[in-house]
Formats: C-alpha cells, sequence, structure tokens
C-alpha cells in the first residue's frame, strides 16, 4: 500500500537525496509536471508513473548498503501491487489518458532522459515523496 | 565572485526545524570560534536553478533564520545554505538536506474544549492553523492540508483511572454513560495516516458531570 512506501522511503529518504547532488533539476516537479493534473487524468497519470519507476527507475538504484537496497525491492513490490491495482481501473476503461497528462509523462520523461541513466534513476527514486504527496492529494 | 579565501570553520548542523509549516533554519556556530561571527543565508527551490538570497538574513550574528514566507508552498521542496565570517575570512556554504513541508514539519495538539451533561461530555477539537504571513491572512487549517487527518482523544475518569481510547475524523465526540458528579479529563493528539505524523498529547481539560438531579 501507499503507506507501507511511505515508511519504506522515510527510512532511506536522506541517504538517497544525498545521492543526488543536482538541485536545480527535478523529474516530478519542474517545470510543473505533476502540478495542476487534471482530475479525470490522474489516473493515467498515476499509472503511467508506476509503470516508469518500475521499468525505468529500481532496477537502476543499487547501492552498496544492504539495508538501503532491502527497502528499494520492497518499495518495488508494493509498487508492483499498487500498480496491479490500479491495472484493474484500467481494465474498465475508468483510466483515460486525455492529451494533457501525455504531455506531462512525456515531460518527465524528458527530464529523465536529460540524466544518465543512474543519476536519473537516484534522482526520481528520491523524488518519491513528490509523487506519494501528489497521489495522496489526488485521491 | 570576488569570495576570500575561506579557511573558517564552517556551521554545523543546518537543518530546519518546522511546527505547523513555520519553518525556520537554524544552525551551531562553527567550532571554536567565539563572539563576532557572522552569517548570510540563502535558499533554493529543488529542481529550480538557482539560489536565492535572504536580505534579512545577511550579516546576522544569530544562529537561525525563518524562511517559513519563502518555502510556505508545500508542494516545493527546498535546500537552505549558511556561510560564516569572522575576520575577513569565511567558511564553506554548508547546506541542509532537501527540505519537504509537507513530510517534514512536526504538528501541534489540537486545541480542545469540553463541556457536560450529568451523564454526558462533550467534546469539541481545532486542528492547528497552518502558519500564514501575517494576522490579515486568511487562515487555514492543517485539517485542509492532510485530509487525511485524524483525532485521538483520550477521556479518563479521574475516580476510577478507567481511561478510553477513541479515534475520529470529525471534530466532535459526546462520550455518553457516564457517571454523575465524576471528574473526567479529556487529551487529544493528532494523527495523520500519509505522510505519517503524529502531534503530540494535548494537555489534559478536566471537567466533572453534573450531580444527579
Amino acid at each position: 500500500s501507499v503507506a507501507e512506501i511511505r515508511a519504506g522511503f522515510a527510512a532511506i529518504k536522506a541517504n538517497i537525496q544525498s545521492r543526488d547532488p543536482i538541485r536545480t533539476l527535478s523529474v516530478l516537479s519542474h517545470p510543473r509536471s505533476l502540478h495542476k493534473v487534471k482530475s479525470s487524468d490522474r489516473c493515467c497519470v498515476a499509472h503511467h508513473l508506476l509503470t516508469f519507476y518500475v521499468d525505468k527507475v529500481f532496477k537502476h538504484c543499487k547501492t552498496e548498503d544492504s539495508f538501503v537496497n532491502r527497502k528499494i525491492s520492497s518499495i518495488a513490490n508494493s509498487f508492483l501491487s499498487v500498480r496491479r491495482k490500479l491495472g484493474q481501473c484500467r481494465e474498465q476503461n475508468n483510466c483515460a489518458c486525455g492529451e494533457e497528462s501525455t504531455e506531462k509523462f512525456k515531460q518527465i520523461l524528458a527530464n529523465y532522459e536529460g540524466l544518465n541513466v543512474t543519476s536519473a534513476a537516484m534522482k526520481s527514486l528520491g523524488e518519491l515523496d513528490i509523487l506519494l504527496d501528489w497521489m495522496e492529494k489526488s485521491r | 565572485s570576488g569570495e576570500l579565501y575561506c579557511s573558517l570553520p564552517n556551521p554545523r548542523n543546518v537543518r530546519f526545524e518546522s511546527i505547523n509549516m513555520k519553518n525556520v533554519l537554524h544552525w551551531s556556530a562553527p567550532e571554536g570560534t567565539g563572539d563576532g561571527v557572522l552569517y548570510k543565508v540563502k535558499y533554493s527551490v529543488y529542481g529550480v536553478g538557482k539560489w536565492i538570497k535572504k536580505p534579512e538574513c545577511r550579516n546576522i550574528n544569530r544562529t537561525w533564520c525563518d524562511l517559513s514566507r519563502e518555502t510556505s508552498d508545500y508542494e516545493e521542496q527546498y535546500y537552505a545554505s549558511v556561510k560564516a565570517f569572522l575576520n575577513g575570512t569565511c567558511s564553506d556554504w554548508m547546506e541542509t538536506t532537501r527540505f519537504n513541508p509537507l513530510t517534514d514539519t512536526k504538528i501541534d495538539p489540537p486545541m480542545v474544549s469540553v463541556s457536560s451533561t450529568d451523564r454526558s461530555i462533550s467534546i469539541t477539537l481545532t486542528a492547528p492553523e497552518k502558519w500564514k504571513r501575517s494576522p490579515e491572512e486568511e487562515s487555514i487549517s492543517l485539517l485542509q492540508v492532510y485530509p487525511g487527518l485524524l483525532y485521538n482523544v483520550s477521556v479518563l475518569n479521574k475516580k476510577t483511572k478507567k481511561r478510553w481510547f477513541f479515534s475520529i475524523s470529525n471534530n466532535t465526540l459526546v462520550v455518553p454513560w457516564l457517571e454523575p458528579g465524576t471528574a473526567y479529563c479529556v487529551s487529544a493528539q493528532i494523527h495523520v495516516t500519509t505522510p505519517l505524523l503524529d502531534s503530540g498529547f494535548s494537555k489534559e481539560h478536566c471537567i466533572a458531570t453534573l450531580k444527579d438531579k
């Protein structure tokens, strides 16, 4: 659940964010990517983002710290179960992707691909609270 | 940028201390430096390119700086940094970790008011307000900031020392079937489920139920 993801992330937040020296770029929040997503688009953006984290982020986030690695894999597992639940919405056609949400997700991918893969993945992982804050607010 | 050669020890333990989103930067003086150290402060919004100086915290000798105004948008995250100066030399810039006002603030306990009948007490709870720039500014309750906000309420029978706990989402609670002419003490805490945030418990508010008619 999202609460489990939050608890897992809180335990490694300082460690992960300290590995991201780039203050001037954000994957999720700038320029204004996640802000002001229309409510009708939120399910689709959330599904895109969960898939983005599962497919592009977690696998590139290995550290030398086994505690951190264990937390990352448990967060990744929680993502899979949240995405599975969200997938059920998609099957019931409640998860339409509008033009705006597609644009916003493209912006996020562009931010991500603007960095080398390890930096991008670690930065994205360090922004998990931005994603969770947005998902919580959107509920 | 015309900076001096910086050989002064660095400010230590640079961090945000936040209560109800009143976000104040704090630090400790560099090791081994007595009086006379001055500081300047800058901050940045995470993901946005530039550092911004805080004029009101330039050449200050105190070891805190209120950045509530600059960090009031809790959809953003922030860094802040401090530099020390003494006798013509300076320290490095020392930064905070990334500060997220939504998850990194502490919440005050709720305000509690109680009234009673002969066999019940009524409890009304008020969540604290988010820090605001001026008294004239519109108040925002933390209830609006944290939609998942709950109240944990403790009710103690002073005579029998029996205690009940309630967890409620709305801000009023009536506790029925009590003993007439008995003192009860109420204390309450705020519990936010996600992000996980708990206030302390409020101080106890005691009231006696009316005697039997």
